[in-house]
């Protein structure tokens, strides 16, 4: 009888040791939670969901760190790093190969280009979709991926073309940087250009237009102004927004940095940014998230990316003719308030000036959009290594805080205009020179110094420095004088014109983050870019009071180097086939 | 009843084995109780009339255990078809086995009621002969012999008589037993030798040459080499061991005064190194024999057979603790066994009537001393700024009284200068630009060190039930500990409740329970972290005072230029730490049940689960005292997860003996599973900070939720078989096979085997002749380990996600809000398979000198190969998608593990212990990925990586540009080779390729946090009734990376305080100087990149615990019905003696890139406790 109970209790245990060995298949398989497969995706919603994911990389940043940072690389006789770093080892080209932020823009720009190639992989399993409508998504998809490799090739011009048939499971991700990339940046934008349709239902999408202009500046960073010539005259005439709007200027210069103005009639491709999405700031200009002035009133930002001293001269104009001072602005600096105190007297600079500088630098004793007058020294993080002056194109107004910036966050939606009109008419002009009508190019020119001579698009005192809320009065906050050209082009020659429009385009785009790339495309064309900036990080190293030891003093711009960045040294590293050789070729001088 | 002999075992029957056990354990534990008993109970005063006819021994035996309280002890081999005739009556004991045991070759010693039987060898027999038969005392060798009465007395160690003890002249059968005062008598030949002995105590032989008194103190017998040990899935006597398995001695663990098992555990292990932060609640990081991963190698802990956290657990509630370092003993555990494997038992009730027990203890932590980060006053800082900032704002007019800050900016003030007119003051907590600060400058220098570190108390308390009889044992048990941090508002309090029973409800039939609830509730401190509010205390300027002129905090806000700190530091810990809550509720158990099938053959069953749930709030408060961020809201974020996991195991366990070949066998299978969910949610900008108001509904903006869930399972089956043959040579074999959902289909089952082999040598008979040898056991094993620890469970699939901030986009352009978008989150790889432990182990264990000398040392070699990694992938494939983990790198591992321990006496009543754990480790990276190495432990995003893990080096090894001096003048920067921003004042790096250039092919391997031996050394001594004891721990041959130095040396980062040693900074007078010249330009040479300069040694030798304590004799204590009282007093860290500048040099950090100091919570704060043990 004991015995019998013992054997069931032997058998109660063989039962259910194999009752585990037998569920053991299901047991062991756990599905992921909180995330989807190609499977699940390649539908209408799935791939439209994914475009939407290559849109999102439009707003930049890098997936964190210290987002600043690659504009910082990137924006050498605009602004520096500030932050109280001054002048970064970037600025002053004294990076390497190993760079985090070079290496981050690089993973950054290949993360966009590979979304986009997931959209063109799945595009033909989507049962569900009309040919018209993955014709749509393929072009806006190719456009996008021609915009990311435009900025690659513009940054590195040796950059391995990676599309959507290379993938990790095909093991042919290895592929070489020594293939010309524009060309194939030219198709994915001429067949956006030929595919997509002229308006969008949603203003964000890439349309006809917004591909044609991205087909010129691919075409103006290889010189080939006699076939984006071709295109721009199209385009001003004939070119509209995807919300339908004729391509033109706004009446002010300062509202395409306004978001009640975003998405006007100059808005070739502009970046949607969002605020109180619920993502607490990360849609909200994520790159220029920490440029502004630091304490009170305004209270965001981090002092990053302070203005040049020699920016900010060169928005001088002549007192007779309201033209800039396009060799002679360096003779007469602009008074500032280095060294000084916000309690220390001062008085803002009184001669001519442009009036698209106050819209672009925010500097003592000039009202600050509507947040107060700029006090100087206080809103500066650490002037004595920054430099006086804030940046300002970002920021939001205190009347639209509650909407326009992210509560308890610097991040706001102001627009970013990848293209906008203003650059367009000003690549004509370049491209006019080019071919010889010198006077086609001055008047493209004065349509855009017109605007800026529009004293209704004037920064205005306040009514009252103590309440800026309650508005503006007539009076301009500084003496604006804008003229326009008056043939000056064609009397003064080819090598006049190419400096006049680079001069406006300086002027007009200041601090977009155009700048440093504009000077690459100039080199060689009656322009020295290792000269320049050699001469910039001179001019703005010995600068009095300026950070007398600051890394100006070591800056150097190496000619047949510092043209490209170098190609991540953690990319060549990664990239090595089974002889350990890597595929990728270090750009020249590196 | 029957039991195996103690010295010659047998293996016969599992049941009985662990009943002797449990019995070591009642006479080790409760020495005092048996020897009361000993004579109350068994006088030897029964009388026995017996009747037998040609029955064997073993059934006399059996009779005689039947009809009185009598054990016998012996061989079978010994009494194995012996047949014996008897008829006697009225006979005492031991007149019956004198009868009984007649013509059998067998004689017997009496210990108590246990009778040892034994077989004589052939000269013992002749004296026997010779001592019983007249006529062979004739022989001339018998003659002329003179009897003497010798008395004596016998004591243990703490002077208690020992009553009861056996007195026996050697070879004869003359002999008395100890009286209840431990005194004795005895006539005895002269000369002769006697032996004292008892049981649970070493046997003594005396001689008694020219003595006639003779003192006898006895030591404990640990019995070491019987000890059971719990060592997975079955327990195993220790001499049997063939693995490598250090057994941790629990009074030591439990001696430190810690707030967790593990950090109790640091030193006491050789084999183990444990570093722990002051930070209360903070986990401590374990290692066992180097680190074998670049991600997660922690080991596994299970306690009472469940995996479980050892941070949680009070060193009270160890019962045992072992850990098993090699394949031989690890592989049962298959894939977690990787790392190591700990196991702990907790108490049990034994068989006892109910005790109760108390511990606690109460005492004060002090933060250090003096100025530890070595800062500046005032005035120092003052002269340093200027210099780093000529023309500075803060100092244009010398020291200020007050500094300010309102809506037009920032200044400073003297008295009565109108701006710092106290009527201008106004604040608000939402700093909405309205505020107006002002500070009164401190002039001597604000000590935020000791505003942030206070003394603080800590106390713990444990109360324990247990008892129980044959049939049912019961233990309960209850424990608080609150420990305060000394950084201000940090604590750990924790309730603990335990439970466990146990029924014998047949005699094949047992079944039980461990219940384990656990409360826990620590808010959080962020350790380590270069912004953390620690580090304020060296990134806020000594002029800022605590509080401003109206006793708000004070900070950067408040003055022009005031550094860059976070918050102040104070302020901070007060208005956050106070509304966060962080409670963990664990509850954990099994029940169980075992089933003596056959003889020798049990099955055994058991369910547990581990369910954690887990609340954290943590409240951010507007930072208006500080510059940076002052406007930004407060906020609020929730957090909440439930975790379970479920452990089923059933084995089927076979034990016997034949002859002398002893078997062992196991099999067994094991399915666990894990599930975690958990949410999340955050809002900001509240209407009120007060705590009662903080829930997330009342957030007006930066609403945020999500949730997670994880999911894995592990199912495997395991066999093991041990053999020994005459008890000399030992094999072991194990193998475990284990299937994980974390791997693909391809990968999914690994098999783990190991093979174990010993021999004890001292049991040959060559070696039997050295009396000095008790023991000696070589052993060497050789297997598989494996880990799946730095995998997770979705590894195998590529995924897609979205993320708000990330993937989604405004397309419609509203400014407001964002649409749906995804993007590729992970590339998933089906073949990737385990990271495996090749393990080599030779080790010998001894024991010599009439047991007063241990020594076990080993040697091992892992070879971790097929390391879980990331793929690096290029970003042209990977883009922003995580790479999938495969297994591409190999980690070698080479070490000895040596432990020793002395036990002696150095005058009467004055014994000690003094022991060492002494572990050295060679870590070297075998392979890893092309192209073979990569960096690790970059701090600031503008950091290099400090750490380069590289072929052929040890992980997380220092590497960067080595500083060979200052320059000194311009003169040298000229003639030395090229380096960017070479100036006199700055550092000049060594040209390793001397090319006259400096550049990144220059840097150099500057050091290795790796220690080259950590060692542990507990001392113990013992006076009558007071016991003193020291523990030392130490660690040498480590480097630092100070990373601290940055903010402490270089103006050129955050600026804030600085060191003193900027006094003696580089200057054109001062050329000798080691300090660079102070300057606020970053650059190549001085601190933008990594260089020598932060590499400090952080060998370190420490008093961990100094224990003084005193027993009240157990005399005293009976008048009060209390078996035992014991006060202690403690301190801990008493001295740490170092060269490292920093706080402490114990430092913590993640594997690939540990030593380096980022403001670390120093973990050498002296307490001193006062502590109770009662038990009644």
């Amino acid at each position: 009888m004991k015995i019998n109970k013992q054997f069931a209790l032997v058998s109660v245990c063989i039962l259910s040791l194999s009752i585990v060995s037998n569920c053991d298949n299901n047991f062991l398989e756990k599905r992921p939670f909180g995330t989807t497969t190609e499977a699940t995706l390649a539908n209408k919603e799935g791939l439209n969901a994914l475009l939407i994911g290559a849109y999102s990389y439009l707003k930049g940043g890098s997936g964190g760190g210290f987002v600043s940072s690659w504009m910082a690389v990137a924006s050498q006789d605009d602004a520096r790093l500030g932050c109280e770093d001054g002048a970064s080892i970037e600025n002053c080209f004294l990076y390497d190969a190993t760079n985090a932020y070079i290496n981050e823009r690089w993973v950054f720009l290949y993360s966009a280009i590979q979304n986009c190639n997931d959209v063109l992989r799945l595009l033909p399993e989507a049962k569900d979709l009309t040919d018209e409508e993955k014709g749509q998504i393929n072009a806006e998809a190719r456009f996008l991926r021609g915009i990311y490799y435009l900025y690659l090739a513009i940054g590195w011009k040796n950059v391995p073309w990676i599309d959507e048939t290379v993938t990790y499971s095909e093991q042919n991700y290895l592929v070489s940087n020594t293939t010309p990339i524009y060309p194939k940046i030219e198709e994915d934008f001429e067949h956006a250009a030929n595919y997509l349709t002229e308006t969008k239902a949603q203003v964000g999408r890439g349309n006809k237009w917004a591909a044609k202009c991205f087909l010129v500046k691919t075409y103006m960073f290889q010189k080939k102004f006699s076939e984006a010539k071709i295109l721009l005259d199209d385009i001003i005439v004939n070119g509209k927004t995807s919300n339908n709007l004729k391509y033109g200027l706004l009446e002010k210069y300062g509202d395409n940095f306004k978001t009640e103005t975003k998405n006007g009639r100059e808005g070739v491709f502009v970046v949607q940014m969002s605020v109180n999405d619920g993502a607490n700031g990360a849609n909200g200009n994520p790159m220029d998230y920490f440029n502004g002035p630091y304490g009170s009133p305004a209270t965001c930002c981090y002092g990053c990316f302070a203005p040049y001293f020699d920016l900010i001269d060169a928005y001088q104009t002549d007192h007779l003719t309201g033209l800039p001072l396009i060799d002679t602005y360096q003779l007469t600096p602009i008074k500032n308030d280095q060294g000084l105190s916000s309690s220390d007297p001062f008085t803002p600079h009184e001669g001519t000036l442009d009036s698209r500088l106050d819209w672009c630098v925010g500097r003592r004793g000039i009202p600050y959009l509507d947040w107060g007058v700029h006090p100087g020294k206080s809103w500066i993080r650490s002037q004595y290594t920054d430099g006086p002056y804030s940046a300002i194109k970002n920021i939001c107004w205190q009347a639209r805080v509650e909407t326009d910036r992210e509560a308890g966050s610097s991040a706001t939606n102001t627009p970013l205009s990848l293209i906008r009109f203003a650059d367009v008419l000003l690549w004509a002009a370049e491209c006019e020179i080019e071919v010889g009508r010198l006077s086609n190019a001055e008047s493209y020119v004065n349509r855009v110094r017109e605007r800026a001579s529009n004293p209704q698009g004037f920064v205005y005192k306040y009514i009252d420095d103590n309440d800026p809320l309650r508005g503006f009065s007539s009076i301009p906050a500084a003496n604006y004088k804008v003229g326009l050209y008056t043939g000056q082009f064609a009397s003064n020659g080819k090598t006049y014109a190419r400096k006049a429009v680079r001069f406006e385009r300086r002027l007009e785009l200041a601090c977009e983050h155009q700048r440093y790339f504009d000077l690459l495309r100039y080199d060689g064309l009656d322009f020295d870019l290792a000269n320049w900036h050699n001469w910039v990080m001179q001019r703005e190293g010995s600068q009095p009071g300026f950070n007398p030891s600051n890394n100006y003093k070591q800056a150097m711009f190496i000619r047949d180097k510092n043209e490209l960045f170098p190609i991540p040294q953690e990319q060549i590293d990664k990239s090595a086939g089974k002889n350990g050789i890597s595929v990728l070729i270090q750009n020249p001088g590196w | 009843m029957k039991k195996t002999s103690i010295i010659d075992s047998s293996y016969k029957d599992e049941l009985k084995k662990v009943f002797s056990y449990k019995r070591n354990f009642l006479i080790l534990l409760f020495i005092c109780v048996l020897q009361v008993q000993a004579t109350e109970l068994y006088p030897q005063t029964s009388k026995f009339t017996i009747s037998f006819e040609r029955i064997t021994l073993a059934e006399f035996f059996d009779e005689i255990e039947k009809q009185s309280e009598y054990l016998f002890i012996y061989k079978d081999i010994d009494v194995d078809g012996v047949k014996i005739n008897l008829n006697i009556k009225n006979a005492t004991i031991t007149e019956l086995l004198d009868a009984a045991l007649e013509k059998t070759g067998l004689s017997y010693t009496i210990d108590g009621r246990h009778f040892s039987i034994f077989r004589l060898d052939a000269e013992q027999k002749d004296l026997k002969n010779a001592a019983s038969d007249p006529k062979i005392q004739n022989y001339p060798k018998y003659q002329n012999i003179t009897k003497k009465n010798i008395t004596g007395n016998v004591t243990d160690e703490q002077g208690n008589p020992i009553i009861g003890a056996n007195i026996k002249e050697n070879g004869t059968t003359n002999g008395t037993i100890s009286d209840e005062n431990g005194s004795f008598s005895l006539n005895i030949e002269d000369n002769a030798l006697i032996s004292v002995s008892y049981m649970g105590f070493v046997t003594q032989e005396i001689s008694t040459a020219g003595k006639t008194f003779i003192n006898v103190i006895l030591r404990e017998d640990t019995k070491i080499l019987d000890e059971f040990v719990v060592v997975g899935y079955e327990s195993k006597r220790r001499r049997d061991i063939t693995g490598s398995i250090e057994i941790v001695n629990i009074d030591n663990l439990q001696k430190t005064v810690s707030s967790s098992a593990l950090q109790a555990l640091q030193g006491l292990a050789s084999g183990v190194n444990i570093v722990s932060s002051g930070a209360p609640g903070l986990d401590s990081k374990i290692l066992i024999r180097g680190i074998t991963s670049f991600g997660d190698a922690n080991p596994l802990i299970i306690v009472d057979g469940i995996e479980q956290n050892l941070n949680n657990i009070n060193a009270n509630e160890i019962e045992s603790l072992q850990v098993l370092k090699d394949a031989g003993a690890a592989s049962i555990y298959g894939v977690r066994g990787s790392n190591g494997v700990i196991i702990v038992t907790t108490k049990k009730g034994k068989i006892s009537a109910p005790t109760v027990s108390y511990d606690g203890y109460y005492g004060m932590t002090y933060p250090l001393p003096g100025n530890p980060f070595n800062l500046l006053n005032s005035e120092d800082f003052m002269h340093v700024y200027n210099t780093a900032i000529p023309g500075n704002e803060l100092f244009a007019r010398g020291m200020p009284d007050y500094t300010y800050r309102g809506p037009n900016g920032a200044g400073v003030g003297f008295e009565s200068d109108p701006e710092v007119n106290p009527a201008n003051y106004f604040y608000e907590a939402p700093n909405r630009g309205r505020n107006y600060i002002i500070q009164k400058v401190n002039k001597k220098g604000e000590d935020w060190f000791h505003h942030f570190f206070k003394k603080a108390p800590r106390q713990n308390h444990t109360i324990t039930v247990s008892g129980g009889t044959e049939k049912a044992k019961y233990l309960f048990s209850t424990g608080y500990m609150r420990q305060e941090g000394t950084a201000t508002k940090t604590s750990l309090q924790r309730v603990s409740v335990r439970i466990n029973t146990e029924y014998s409800i047949k005699n094949w039939l047992k079944i039980g329970e461990n219940a384990n609830f656990i409360y826990k509730s620590t808010p959080g401190f962020t350790n380590q972290d270069q912004f953390s509010t620690l580090t304020q205390i060296y990134r806020l300027f000594p002029i800022t005072p605590l509080k401003d002129i109206k006793g708000n905090w004070a900070g950067s806000f408040g003055g022009p230029n005031l550094g860059s700190a976070g918050a102040n530091p104070v302020g901070a810990q007060y208005r956050s730490i106070e509304k966060d809550v962080d409670r963990q509720f664990i509850t954990l158990g099994n029940i169980f049940a075992e089933v003596n099938i056959l003889k020798g053959l049990t099955a055994r069953t058991s369910i547990g689960y581990n369910i954690q749930n887990l609340y954290s709030q943590d409240y951010g408060p507007n930072i208006t005292e500080n510059i940076e961020g002052s406007s930004n809201p407060d906020n609020l974020t929730i957090s909440s997860n439930f975790a379970t996991t479920m452990t089923f195991s059933n084995t089927l366990s076979y034990e016997r003996i034949i002859g002398v070949h002893g078997i062992k066998a196991l099999i067994g299978s094991e399915a666990i599973e894990s599930v975690e969910r958990g949410h999340f949610g955050s809002s900001a900008d509240f209407f009120s900070n007060d705590f009662n108001y903080l829930i997330l509904n009342n957030g007006t903006s930066g609403k945020t939720n999500s949730s997670w869930v994880n999911e894995n399972s592990l199912f495997s089956l395991f066999a093991r078989l041990d053999y020994s043959f005459d008890n000399k040579y030992l094999l072991g074999i194990t193998i475990r096979r284990d299937g994980s959902s974390r791997f693909g289909s391809y990968k999914k089952y690994g098999t783990f085997p190991s093979l174990s082999m010993g021999w004890r040598i001292s049991e040959e008979v060559f070696a039997k002749k050295l009396t000095w040898l008790d023991d000696l056991k070589i052993r060497g094993s050789y297997g598989i380990l494996g880990s799946q620890n730095n995998i997770s469970g979705n590894n195998a699939f590529s995924l897609y996600h979205s993320n708000l901030g990330r993937t989604y986009y405004d397309i419609n352009g509203t400014g407001n809000s964002a649409e749906l978008g995804f993007a590729q989150s992970q590339i998933g790889n089906a073949n990737t398979g385990w990271e495996k432990d090749k393990v080599l182990n030779l080790g010998f264990d001894a024991t010599i000198l009439n047991q007063s000398l241990f020594i076990s040392a080993e040697y091992y070699r892992k070879n971790t190969e097929g390391l879980l990694f990331n793929e690096p992938l290029p970003a042209v494939v990977a883009g922003s998608a995580s790479t999938p983990v495969i297994n591409i790198g190999d980690i070698r591992n080479t070490g000895f593990d040596i432990s020793l321990t002395y036990k002696g006496t150095i005058a009467k009543d004055l014994s000690f212990s003094a022991g060492i754990n002494f572990t050295p480790y060679k870590n070297t990276i075998v392979n890893i990925p092309d192209p073979g190495y990569f960096y690790a432990g970059g701090l600031l995003d503008t950091w290099d990586n400090i750490c380069k893990n590289k072929e052929g080096h040890p992980m997380s090894s220092f590497y960067g540009y080595k500083v060979i001096g200052i320059f000194k003048s311009d003169d040298e920067v000229v003639s030395a080779a090229t380096q960017d921003g070479a100036q006199p004042g700055r550092f000049r790096y060594q040209d390793t390729d001397k090319d006259g250039k400096i550049t990144d092919k220059d840097r150099v391997f500057i050091g290795d946090p790796n220690p080259d031996f950590t060692f542990g050394i507990p001392l113990y001594f013992n006076y009558r009734n007071i016991d003193l004891s020291a523990f030392f721990y130490g660690s040498y041959g480590n480097d630092i990376f100070n990373s601290t130095r940055y903010f402490l040396d270089f103006f050129q980062y955050y600026p804030g305080n600085k060191s003193n040693r900027l006094l003696d900074a580089w200057t054109p007078e001062n050329l000798n100087s080691t300090i660079p010249k102070i300057e606020n330009t970053k650059s190549f040479s001085n601190c933008t990149v990594t260089n020598s300069y932060f590499i400090e040694d952080g060998s370190y030798l420490r008093l961990k615990s100094l224990i003084l304590g005193y027993t009240f004799p157990s005399s005293l204590l009976q008048k009060f019905k209390m078996s035992k009282l014991r006060i202690y007093i403690e301190s801990t860290n008493l001295f740490t003696i170092t060269k490292y500048s920093g706080l402490d040099p114990e430092l913590g950090g993640s594997n690939s890139n540990f030593g380096i100091d980022i403001g670390n919570y120093p973990n050498n704060e002296c307490s001193i406790i006062l502590g109770f043990n009662i038990t009644f």
